[in-house]
């Protein structure tokens, strides 16, 4: 097949620019033909991979589609903003709410739900969204330029023998691919290391978000409430926080963000999400209540100077794959939206000059520059920086941050990659993690929160976290970091079983909801995760 | 004869094929219905032989060398030849792996539909109503031809019995046809064997199912006892499939079976909501798991605090015994 775009992944920044792309070709006819336009999705439907907090900051869905407040599904706009601190068994309530933790004019949404109207909106225009279909592999011209992605094999089993059903996967090539395929994304890891993308020096620096869903008795919180926590049970020197936003229909979104830059190899932030649930102020919430949903993502909060190039001969990167994320306001969706359109343009553009190339492209950085987005990072670009010396130097030096317009007192506040920062066991780490043990009520082990996260994956087929040396979990990792995997995985996908008498890794692929933590996290760097066949992974509802 | 129902039969290595029969009957009783002759064709090289062991009044011979081996561009091109001379009011296919090849091919050549996989079929005002099946049979469908015919449909499997047919000794009639070379374009391969069947664990009326607990693939032998005793299936929990000790089509569970025997025995499973899923609703369901707080317990009308391999061997030796 051969297109004029191609996008991989339909999320807020995927479909955001095909959206864009519809609206410039209907405005000038004759440039773009939009069947030359696809969307690769690798979830069953539209949305089934896409999970957020969320409240999102309307300013550029407002400039994609002016009247979206008439159909977008908005759960309600936001009514009052608070920030605790908690220790433990205590809370205490920030007499003022920093300006970045303002909400007014923004709306808790639920981006799953956005997303599949979003996607709604993209088929209408004739674009199709090829959904169940991953990108594995990025496709190259003999110059070096961006020529497409090879799709999924259908139909292999654990062996990477066809089964009955098998099909092999596709070379989709076109004049542009646009990677948006989220945090982490694997083709754009793939792409950022072949073209050396890596821009300003900091290496990229991820969170993990871990949510549950809850049902609450009626009248028990007020939808449109916003609540964020701080402190406990983090330690201080931790980066992250908790979410509690009051929805429609008695429900709650719930989360503890947790900077996937801690030093102790044992610790589980899905533990202390559970952990923070029994806080008396959760507790309290929570009681009598349900749990309904579950699910996690990381979250790419480098900043400004983790940014990678934004692209390359016949390539760009958008969204959380860009890293277009706030982390101050811990937002991401409103940049998204922004960074889709402004490739958007880009690519349009380039396709009415007949002229794709690198340089070309590269005019996507200068329509960034000079846009609120770059704006709005350049602001924040030392904020998450300043907190890898532990919360009370970072308060320090954010502050002063805020009073320099961002600078601080360095032009670059530097980073470390954040499996880099583990201390190992035999220096011993400070602070043992103990753990929660989950009644079944307010708190869950890993497996039954994955039941509700829906995730499937064919049982049979190869699997996609691919480990490059086994010999390091078992002979290695098991004595220096006490393999960190069974900790940083939320969903149970990584396991020490015992094995002809000794402690040995064992995967459970199946239980995967795509949130890319043990690429990110690995002490080793061997692990490396790849799309499973197309379909398979999380099915999120309402997240 | 035009007008009529034609059956195509399809044979293999001289032998009739079974679906073949049971469509023919599912002819028979739609020519009762609607007052039409029935006819039969069999495509193929030198099936003469077998076109007389066929058991309708009529029965075309369509042969020709290169419909040996089965291609489908032999196929489709030789049938429509058939249907064109011999202008048959509806073509009636068994739904075999061979029909689903070639049959939309054959009906898109003629510009018709093509109507696969009916279960059955009813007369409304004197016209032919099929029914098919949706959404993997939970839902039916009637299907009523629009259009001029020759119509075109497949019968399911198992839809009809061929111990119905009513025997007739047939009139055995060649037809020719026109097959060059060139036309057929793809060559078989080896042919496509139909996997075993399966276990069907929804129908098994005791299931004994087997955890981690077990620790070693040898072990299963102490379940496979009971298994016997009881007259049992085995089935089991995601790590014992996923480790290969039992075959992943008797793994319980939200990725696996859902099952609800009148027994359920649950052997060293902890009971997690993904195995709790598959067979919370079986009739009795008896738990045998050393840790106290496992969740099966929560699920289970009789439950067993112990290690299984005390518990399970005295257990086959009483059932042994009570059932004398």
């Amino acid at each position: 097949m051969e297109a004029d775009v191609l996008i991989v992944g339909a999320g807020p920044a995927g479909l955001a620019c095909a959206l864009r792309l519809a609206q410039r070709a209907s405005a000038q006819p004759g440039v773009l033909d939009l069947e030359n336009v696809s969307v690769l999705e690798k979830g069953r439907e539209v949305g089934a991979h896409l999970l957020s907090g969320a409240v999102m900051d309307p300013r550029a869905l407002r400039e994609l589609l002016p009247d979206f407040e008439k159909e977008a599904p908005l759960d309600s706009p936001v009514t009052s903003d608070a920030v605790y601190f908690f220790t433990h068994g205590a809370q205490v309530r920030f007499p003022v709410t920093p300006p970045f933790f303002h909400n007014s004019g923004n709306y808790i949404v639920s981006l799953n739900r956005l997303g599949k109207w979003l996607g709604r909106k993209v088929e209408e225009t004739g674009i199709t969204i090829f959904t169940e279909t991953a990108g594995m592999e990025v496709l190259y011209d003999e110059g070096g330029n961006v020529r497409g992605v090879r799709t999924d094999d259908k139909g292999l089993d654990r062996d990477r023998r066809p089964k009955e059903n098998y099909q092999p996967g596709s070379d989709l090539h076109a004049k542009v691919t646009v990677f948006a395929e989220g945090t982490r994304g694997s083709l754009a890891k793939q792409l950022w290391a072949d073209k050396g993308l890596t821009r300003q020096g900091n290496p990229m620096t991820y969170a993990l978000g871990v949510k549950e869903l809850w049902e609450l008795p009626q009248g028990r919180l007020e939808a449109g409430s916003v609540a964020h926590t701080m402190g406990w049970p983090l330690a201080a020197a931790q980066y992250g926080g908790g979410w509690i936003y009051g929805l429609r229909d008695s429900l709650v979104s719930l989360g503890l963000v947790v900077g996937l830059d801690y030093r102790h190899p044992l610790f589980d932030p899905h533990d202390a999400f559970q952990r923070w649930k029994t806080h008396p102020f959760l507790r309290r919430l929570l009681e009598g209540g349900r749990m309904i949903k579950y699910g996690a993502k990381t979250i790419p909060e480098g900043g400004y100077f983790s940014m990678p190039e934004l692209s390359t001969g016949g390539a760009l990167l958008v969204g959380d794959s860009g890293g277009f994320l706030n982390s101050q306001r811990l937002k991401g969706i409103h940049l998204a939206i922004k960074s889709g359109m402004l490739a958007a343009d880009t690519v349009f553009d380039a396709l009415a000059a007949g002229d794709c190339s690198a340089r070309r492209l590269a005019a996507c950085r200068a329509s960034f520059e000079a846009s609120w987005a770059h704006e709005e990072l350049w602001k924040v670009r030392n904020f998450h920086q300043a907190f890898e010396h532990g919360l009370v130097r970072g308060i320090f030096h954010a502050g002063l941050q805020m009073v320099t317009g961002g600078r601080g007192l360095y032009a670059r506040y530097s980073a470390e990659a954040g499996h880099r920062r583990y201390v190992k066991l035999t220096e011993r780490p400070r602070g043992q993690p103990s753990r929660v043990a989950p009644d079944g009520k307010l708190t869950f082990d890993k497996v039954t929160d994955v039941y509700h996260s829906a995730a499937k994956h064919d049982e049979n087929q190869p699997p996609h976290l691919l480990i490059h040396d086994a010999d390091i979990c078992n002979n290695r990792c098991i004595r220096e970091f006490g393999n960190p995997c069974q900790y940083f995985c939320p969903a149970a996908v990584y396991e020490m079983v015992e094995k002809d008498g000794r402690q040995q890794i064992h995967l459970n692929p199946s239980n995967c909801v795509h949130c890319k933590t043990c690429d990110i996290m690995d002490p080793y760097e061997i692990i490396t995760w790849v799309p499973p066949e197309g379909g398979g992974g999380p099915n999120y509802e309402n997240l | 004869m035009p007008d009529a129902i034609l059956t195509v039969i399809e044979q293999q290595a001289g032998k009739l094929n079974r679906m073949s029969l049971e469509t023919l009957a599912a002819a028979q009783a739609m020519g009762r219905d609607l007052g039409r002759e029935v006819e039969a064709v069999i495509p193929g090289s030198g099936v003469s032989e077998l076109a007389g062991q066929v058991p309708a009044p009529k029965v075309y011979a369509l042969q020709h060398p290169l419909l040996e081996p089965y291609t489908p561009d032999g196929y489709s091109i030789a049938l429509k030849q058939a249907i064109e001379q011999l202008r048959p009011w509806l073509v009636l296919l068994p739904h075999t792996y061979q029909v689903r090849d070639f049959a939309s091919k054959l009906a898109a050549s003629l510009e018709r539909g093509f109507v696969p996989d009916c279960i059955g079929y009813k007369v409304e005002n004197g016209d032919l109503v099929l029914t098919r099946q949706l959404f993997q049979g939970k839902m039916n469908v009637d299907v009523a031809f629009a259009g001029q015919p020759p119509y075109f449909a497949s019968i399911q499997a198992g839809a009809y019995r061929a111990d119905q047919l009513a025997t007739v000794s047939p009139a055995v009639e060649q037809i020719d046809v026109h097959l060059d070379p060139a036309q057929v374009r793809s060559r078989p391969g080896e042919r496509f064997q139909e996997a075993k069947r399966t276990v069907d664990l929804t129908q098994a009326e005791v299931i004994v199912a087997v955890g981690r607990g077990i620790r070693e693939q040898e072990n299963l032998s102490l379940a496979q006892g009971l298994c016997e005793a009881l007259h049992a299936e085995m089935a089991a929990s995601r790590p014992i499939c996923d480790n290969g000790w039992l075959p992943m089509e008797r793994q319980i569970g939200s990725s696996g079976q859902t099952v609800s025997p009148k027994l359920y025995l649950a052997l060293g499973i902890s009971g997690a909501i993904q195995h709790l899923v598959g067979m919370k609703n079986s009739r009795v369901i008896v738990a045998i798991n050393k840790d106290q707080n496992a969740p099966i317990f929560e699920v289970a009308d009789y439950g067993i605090v112990g290690n299984l391999f005390d518990v399970v061997p005295p257990l086959v030796e009483e059932i042994k015994k009570a059932k004398g």
